[in-house]
């Protein structure tokens, strides 16, 4: 059997059902065999099977037959998958890899979507799978990725990136359609730093935005935004060039354009003076940006990494210092 | 965890056990015992199969580079009367090859010169097994050094006369009866870390203490230079590996021959660090090419659907109170580290006097030698329970079948296996460091070092090793106090499980005993003590070899100086002075 055969006849997991996790099971439907994805929540689940929509986060995506949802990661896994897609939260990484795991048989490859990290120990999200998972052969997708934008099938571009070329070949065969590329990538630290850093910048970019800037400020931002964030990501083992691809800058450059994208929101309305709660409440999804901020900061601090925008965008947020005076400040570092 | 460690020990380690009531342990038959008769269909297979492996590359460059880098080492190897033959039969062929080459490809076929090349290649690497000189080596040399040990021991004063052996001198720790039950279900490749050429021979017999059958291991072609030794080695299933040469087809053919073997169920010592440890420290960088043949033995013999077809790795960490070539060793490391004007010593181990003072001073100064067995790891890095289940995240049990399906089906997959192995690799440099048994000397060492640096913080390693006699010298009870705090930091690192402590720093009554006991036994065997302590102060006379010894205790985090700020995520990689860390 060739590769590409055996994975037309494949069955995949996708767990987690938010709106990024709604349109890779969407992507996957039309190259495999079956895909079940896992939702938390029961009514989800059963308005899922019913209508074919995720009404909730992705009302807009009519999804294939092939698509099953269930709230039991048993029955997600029941007779053995050949690939699971991982698209939850970073908080619960690690305890939903704990209840996966019993039900996985080893030779499953595991696709991560997560742009987060495990605060404290600052793992990254392929080295918590690895942790607790039986299995090695874990990768990450990552991107310019804005998901109603592929819902409704404008062409974009995504980074596949593992340590086992395996496992990038399979990402490859599952998620490339007419409208969507897929390439390869071998920096798997690079690529999920990249993805993770770039939260920061996009609350940031929102907060510029908040404050009525323009293009020359946002550019500013962005330039040297990246710079930050090759000093970390190198620090952390990833190498320069994977920053200035899809998942570096292209993915940041899509995520500080847009008002679509969570984090950027959070920034724009912490800008405008909201409180912190109140905007996380509206959101009803994750901010991964937000607990991010925090973790990479102090880690910069211990370590003597040199992150400004960082420091400006933690101050924002945690220390409520308002936008213009964290502007003012850094102005005055740069 | 000491009373594990005498749980462990006890089978194996009865001190009180006499020359005279020196009981045999049973010599153990294995795979290894046949291997005269399936020898030469070995040889056939690994010649056949690197014939495999390289027949698709271009001939004409494969054998041109081969036999430029050939020419080369031969031009440089030194050779004595004993190795004459082997050098002469290496350039008679190479000789052949190059009149070959130079013939058209159309009269002179380069597959036959391939094969030629291949076949010397491991005729060269293939050893040989003998059950009856296994017997001797393993009863009437240790019983040779039973003697010389008792007329070196002071015991031999007391009433009760011979009470020592070689045995009583060799404490060995840890998963030993682990080690046993799996070596009937599996494959055995036993990974110790590698010091000195004495390792060889003391892994060798400790693996026969065990009452293990014997290892088959690869001994790199200086040892066989000297007759003696050759002899020994070479039948007692030691097949030759040479680091100098690095020609693709050698390297090929070697690492078939190490997988063939392993597919042949017969146990295996690699010493993964590629050579001696020249800085002392333990070894945190593994060399993944042999390694990598132990998963290509499972897969193949899976696939083939050989029964007892896993290979089990289990780390051994040797340590000695001082190490013969400490000193040459040390020299060449801070000759390539530093690239500074050192003198490269000779190679010191193998001469005679040394080694039988090296034997002498071992009885003779109560000293021992410690080696802990470790907790068996599959080929993937994860532990595997006595029953040769690996146990992945949670205490799951995980089939490495599973985890060798590609695609759909069992298989070998370059690729993939590289990458497990590079897994294991890293595993295996952290389970050293943690089945590492620290010695009273190791840490006076590391202390010692430390509390002198701590003087001179803006000195890099190489001015720092330069400090004058006044310069490195402090107070005796100064260094007591910095000595006892170091030794609560370890018993903190033991507590978690990152280290073990031997009974002598484990159960000290009190620093000075501990201290003193490390003192003497720091470098013994070096012509000068290498710490030294008058009435009120202590110094050391060599800094070089202060350093060596220092250096075993790299890699925990433990030095004060240790630099946490800077560019890097891992603890240690940020060292600008040059320090190991």
């Amino acid at each position: 059997m060739t590769p590409k055969d055996f994975w037309y006849n494949s069955t995949v997991a996708v767990v987690g059902g938010g709106s990024w996790g709604t349109v890779l099971a969407h992507l996957l439907s039309k190259n495999c065999r079956s895909v079940r994805i896992w939702l938390r929540d029961e009514d989800q689940v059963r308005q899922f099977n019913s209508t074919r929509t995720q009404s909730r986060y992705m009302p807009r995506v009519q999804l294939d037959q092939k698509v099953v949802a269930t709230s039991s990661m048993a029955d997600a896994l029941k007779g053995g998958v050949q690939a699971i897609f991982w698209v939850l939260p970073s908080s619960a990484c690690r305890q939903r890899a704990r209840d996966l795991a019993p039900l996985m048989r080893g030779d499953e490859v595991v696709l991560h979507a997560t742009k987060g990290i495990e605060g404290g120990s600052m793992k990254r999200i392929s080295e918590i799978l690895v942790e607790e998972l039986p299995t090695r052969r874990v990768g990450v997708v990552s991107g310019p990725n804005l998901a109603h934008e592929i819902a409704v099938g404008e062409p974009a571009a995504t980074v596949i990136a593992s340590d086992f070329v395996e496992v990038c070949r399979a990402g490859e065969f599952l998620l490339r359609g007419p409208q969507f590329l897929v390439s390869t990538h071998s920096d798997l630290v690079g690529i999920e730093w990249a993805g993770t850093l770039k939260n920061i910048l996009a609350i940031a970019a929102g907060a510029l935005d908040g404050l009525g800037l323009g293009w020359n400020s946002r550019a500013m931002l962005i330039t040297l935004g990246l710079s930050e964030m090759v000093r970390f990501g190198t620090a952390m083992g990833a190498q320069v060039q994977t920053f200035l691809g899809l998942a570096g800058i292209g993915d940041l450059l899509a995520t500080c354009g847009s008002p679509k994208s969570r984090n950027y929101r959070v920034g724009f309305r912490l800008a405008r003076g909201e409180k912190l709660e109140r905007i996380i409440e509206d959101l009803g999804s994750t901010a991964e940006g937000v607990v991010t901020t925090q973790h990479v900061w102090r880690f910069a601090c211990e370590r003597g990494i040199s992150m400004p925008i960082t420091e400006g965008v933690y101050q924002l947020i945690y220390s409520s210092v308002p936008a213009q005076e964290v502007l003012m400040q850094l102005m005055k570092r740069w | 965890m000491a009373e594990d460690d005498q749980k462990n020990s006890s089978p194996v380690t009865p001190s009180s056990l006499g020359a005279f009531q020196f009981r045999r342990v049973r010599s153990v038959p294995g795979p290894l015992t046949r291997f005269q008769s399936i020898r030469p269909q070995i040889l056939q297979q690994v010649s056949e199969r690197t014939f495999q492996n390289l027949e698709g590359a271009p001939l004409e460059v494969l054998l041109g580079e081969a036999l430029y880098a050939e020419r080369l080492r031969m031009s440089r190897d030194r050779w004595n009367p004993f190795t004459r033959g082997r050098v002469q039969g290496d350039q008679k062929l190479w000789g052949q090859i190059q009149r070959g080459l130079l013939q058209p490809a159309a009269e002179v076929d380069r597959k036959g010169l391939l094969q030629r090349v291949i076949q010397h290649n491991a005729e060269e690497i293939g050893g040989f097994f003998d059950s009856k000189i296994y017997e001797f080596a393993t009863h009437a040399v240790p019983w040779g050094f039973s003697w010389m040990l008792n007329a070196a021991s002071v015991r031999r004063f007391l009433p009760w006369g011979m009470t020592e052996s070689l045995r009583s001198r060799i404490r060995i720790l840890g998963e030993v009866k682990s080690l046993q039950k799996l070596a009937e279900k599996g494959t055995i490749l036993l990974v110790p870390t590698h010091q000195s050429n004495l390792d060889s021979l003391l892994v060798g017999y400790v693996i026969y203490l065990m009452s293990l059958p014997p290892f088959a291991y690869g001994a790199g072609l200086n040892l066989f230079s000297n007759p003696f030794l050759s002899f020994f080695m070479s039948r007692l299933g030691a097949y030759t590996v040479d680091r100098n040469k690095n020609n693709a087809i050698y390297k090929q053919t070697l690492k078939n021959y190490s997988s063939q073997i392993l597919k042949e169920g017969i146990h295996s010592i690699f010493f993964p660090g590629g050579g001696r440890s020249r800085s002392g420290a333990i070894e945190s960088h593994i060399k993944l090419g042999l390694l990598g043949t132990g998963l290509e033995a499972q897969v193949e013999a899976m696939i083939d659907g050989r029964p007892k077809s896993k290979v089990f790795v289990v780390p051994m960490v040797v340590s000695y109170h001082y190490v013969l070539e400490a000193r040459s060793l040390i020299d060449t490391y801070l000759a390539e580290a530093g690239k500074h004007q050192f003198i490269r010593a000779r190679d010191e181990s193998w001469q005679i006097r040394k080694v039988l003072s090296f034997f002498w001073k071992l009885f003779a100064s109560q000293s021992n030698v410690t080696v802990r067995v470790g907790r068996a790891l599959d080929i993937f890095g994860n532990f595997v329970d006595d029953e040769g289940h690996s146990i992945g995240p949670q205490g799951l049990t995980i089939d490495p079948a599973r985890w060798l399906t590609s695609g759909g089906e069992l298989r070998v997959n370059p690729q993939r296996d590289q990458e497990y192995t590079r897994e294991l690799g890293e595993r295996l440099a952290d389970r050293f460091h943690k089945e590492n048994t620290v010695l009273t000397s190791h840490l006076v060492a590391f202390s010692y070092f430390e509390m002198l640096r701590a003087r001179y913080p803006d000195f890099d390693l190489f001015r720092f090793l330069r400090l004058s006699l006044p310069q490195r010298t402090v107070l005796w009870v100064d260094f007591l106090d910095e000595a006892d705090r170091c030794r609560e930091r370890l018993v903190a690192l033991a507590q978690q499980g990152q280290l073990y402590l031997s009974d002598e720093l484990l159960h000290a009554p009190n620093a000075r005993v501990w201290v003193r006991d490390g003192i003497r036994q720091l470098g013994l065997s070096h012509d000068a003590q290498v710490l030294r302590v008058s009435e009120r102060t202590i110094w050391t006379e060599d800094m070089n070899l202060l350093y060596y010894y220092r250096n075993r205790l790299t890699g925990y985090g433990l030095s004060r100086l240790a630099e946490f700020s800077g560019g890097k995520k891992q603890f240690g990689q940020n060292d600008s002075q040059g320090f190991l860390v």
